[in-house]
């Protein structure tokens, strides 16, 4: 086994009765890596966390961590520490007590604690705040704290359990960024499970989308936006229009896909679909451009007729939906410029056109 | 307090009708503080005030036997009732059979006393029979006497009738308690033990020294199954309630009972004062605290 792993999961199952929280499950993260697990709430994200922390048994499968199989290990006896949503401070001991917890467990010298939680607590920016004791902090404070409790303890791999959730919108994005930066400051490995996408996005190096207990896709924040494999992904990641059809014919590395009321031209992007399989394709909504008719549009786009809707406006952008003629929506986002722009009167007809070469096709 | 229309003399009415709750509550046994002042005794036509009574509790064997009965009793079922509630609320915690273990727990409030008290004792007669029997056979007798009434019978009884009071006193603090707590302290690298110890029982330790409370005022206050399993003359209460019965209180028993009332109104009175205190300075320290905390 490779030393540059710090978690191998294998054919990981987890079942409450007859509930499938998670279903064979293969995933390795590299050592160093700030991983994280994106997916709806209920699908399975926050079960394999636990998995790997050792606070619930896997119902089959193993976990290796730096190459050790911890499968039947409790969170003491592996190389994680985890931080939760939120109230799981010790209310009973300081600002310092709660970080140097851990350490005291070790049975360290005490002016080594010291030492180490004063550091921990500068590294987190809480130096003047060790005597507080946890009510008495506000939201991001007490995520620093369990930040700092997990850190000081050196472990190869933290995991951290929706760990901003519970805060306000501009301090999420703030508590982001320091997330990522710190972790780049300590190169341990990180495996952060949350539902929003922006702040999977903000810190994962690598990500995995988890819906349904099964594991969708893996790839950079790049890779899931820009060129998703799986329906779902394009679905659940930013704001897409799909259209489903069946392929009519494979020429060359382009799939010939049929909707219905048009024919759409894909690139296969290594898949091999036969003729006759149902079969997605994806277009990101802020690469549509809505046209009035009659305009000529370059040789590389796609276009379709539809039935202009209305303008809805979300301050940095506006999004534009219209009809297509066998009624599904398509929407066209733009960034809102404030410049005054033609208005498109509601049931006019008009043209949409997207650069070819963006569409994705998705065999599932 | 109320709002600021309500009228301030609805308020001191309320707390007036409080106190004088509690004072009728309270007359008898201020009837007997009274009484065990008196030189004459209960009853009597003429009022001399004395402290001899209290001076002959020390001499009066029976009281005095009662009374160490009556604590060791307390003790004991103190160390084995109050571990088990605790480790039947956390059971009760992390059961998917809430209902069912909440049932069984509590069932032993629903058997009257005397129902209870009188299936131990043939419980434990009949378990006498069994063992004097089988010893026979045996040709051995070192367990014939096991299951005698006496102390070991008493702590049954007593233990039954005090757990479903631990279990739901252990259980209301242990309510407000997260798990996640546990867990935080798992990954920190501690045992389960550990966990529960450092973390755990800070947190719940109230609602346990209260459960101990519980376990000795219920122990005093038992007579029934105390007397039915060991005997009528061997703790405070049923020496108290065998002497009014039989032959009427002896004036050291009026001095003996206002004695532990003194005791147990300091005790709880100052317990109270220390909670309501300690709760306000907390409350001042943390609004103190709260107020320069600034978001982020």
């Amino acid at each position: 086994m490779s030393q540059d792993i710090a978690v191998q999961v294998t054919d990981l199952s987890k079942n409450y009765g007859p509930v499938q929280a998670l279903r064979g499950v293969d995933l390795s993260i590299a050592a160093g890596e700030y991983f994280v697990l994106l997916g709806p709430s209920g699908g399975g994200k926050t079960t394999l966390l636990r998995l790997l922390g050792g606070f619930i048994r896997p119902s089959a499968g193993r976990i290796l961590l730096h190459g050790i199989d911890v499968s039947e290990q409790p969170p003491n006896h592996r190389p994680t520490s985890m931080v939760f949503q939120s109230f799981a401070l010790f209310p009973h001991m300081n600002v310092a007590q709660n970080i140097g917890y851990g350490l005291r467990l070790r049975k360290l010298p005490k002016v080594e604690i010291d030492e180490r939680v004063a550091a921990m607590l500068d590294l987190v920016g809480l130096g003047d705040l060790a005597d507080r004791m946890p009510h008495a902090l506000s939201g991001g404070q007490q995520q620093r704290v369990q930040l700092g409790r997990s850190l000081v303890l050196e472990t190869d791999i933290l995991l951290l359990d929706e760990p901003l959730a519970a805060l306000d919108a501009k301090l999420r994005k703030d508590m982001c960024l320091e997330l990522k930066h710190l972790q780049e400051q300590v190169g341990i490995t990180f495996v952060h499970v949350t539902h929003n996408q922006e702040e999977a996005m903000t810190v994962a190096d690598n990500m995995a989308i988890i819906a349904d207990g099964e594991l969708v896709e893996t790839g950079t924040a790049r890779d899931l936006y820009e060129n998703p494999r799986r329906r779902f992904t394009a679905d659940f990641i930013g704001e897409t229009n799909i259209f489903d059809g069946t392929v009519t014919g494979v020429n060359n590395g382009e799939v010939a896909v049929d909707l219905g009321f048009a024919a759409l031209t894909v690139d296969d992007n290594g898949q091999c679909p036969n003729v006759g399989t149902e079969v997605s394709v994806s277009i990101r909504s802020e690469l549509v451009q809505i046209l009035r008719s009659g305009i000529a549009v370059a040789a590389d786009q796609q276009t379709l007729t539809a039935n202009y809707g209305e303008a809805v406006y979300l301050g940095l952008a506006t999004s534009h939906v219209a009809a297509l003629p066998n009624g599904q929506a398509v929407v066209a986002r733009h960034v809102s410029t404030g410049l005054a722009l033609d208005v498109i009167a509601p049931g006019s007809s008009v043209e949409l056109a997207w650069p070819r070469s963006m569409m994705r096709l998705h065999l599932s | 307090m109320g709002d600021d229309y309500s009228s301030v003399w609805s308020y001191r009415l309320k707390w007036l009708y409080t106190l004088l709750v509690v004072f009728t509550l309270m007359l008898p046994v201020f009837y007997v503080i009274y009484v065990s002042f008196n030189q004459n005794g209960f009853g009597a036509a003429e009022y001399v005030f004395t402290f001899e009574w209290y001076g002959e509790i020390f001499s009066d064997l029976l009281l005095l036997g009662a009374l160490g009965n009556t604590f060791i009793l307390a003790g004991i079922t103190l160390a084995v009732a109050v571990p088990m509630g605790l480790i039947a609320a956390k059971f009760y915690k992390a059961t998917e059979a809430k209902l069912l273990t909440v049932s069984l727990l509590l069932s032993p409030l629903f058997v009257p006393a005397d129902i209870l008290g009188s299936a131990l004792l043939v419980f434990f007669k009949n378990l006498n029979i069994a063992c004097a029997t089988i010893g026979e056979w045996l040709g051995v007798s070192w367990f014939d006497t096991w299951f005698e009434l006496g102390y070991f019978s008493a702590l049954v009884g007593l233990i039954i009738y005090t757990l479903p009071y631990i279990f739901v006193v252990i259980l209301i603090t242990m309510g407000r308690y997260n798990e996640q707590q546990t867990e935080a302290a798992r990954s920190c690298g501690a045992t389960a033990w550990q966990a529960f110890v450092q973390v755990e029982f800070p947190q719940i330790r109230a609602g346990v020294f209260s459960a101990c409370a519980f376990a000795v005022i219920l122990t005093f206050n038992e007579y029934t199954r105390t007397s039915l399993l060991k005997g009528g003359y061997d703790t405070i209460t049923s020496v108290l309630i065998s002497q009014m019965l039989n032959e009427g209180m002896s004036e050291q028993s009026y001095a003996m009972s206002s004695l532990i009332s003194f005791i147990a109104i300091a005790l709880i009175g100052s317990i109270i004062l220390y909670t309501l205190v300690q709760s306000e300075r907390l409350e001042r320290e943390a609004r103190a605290k709260a107020e320069p905390v600034m978001s982020g």
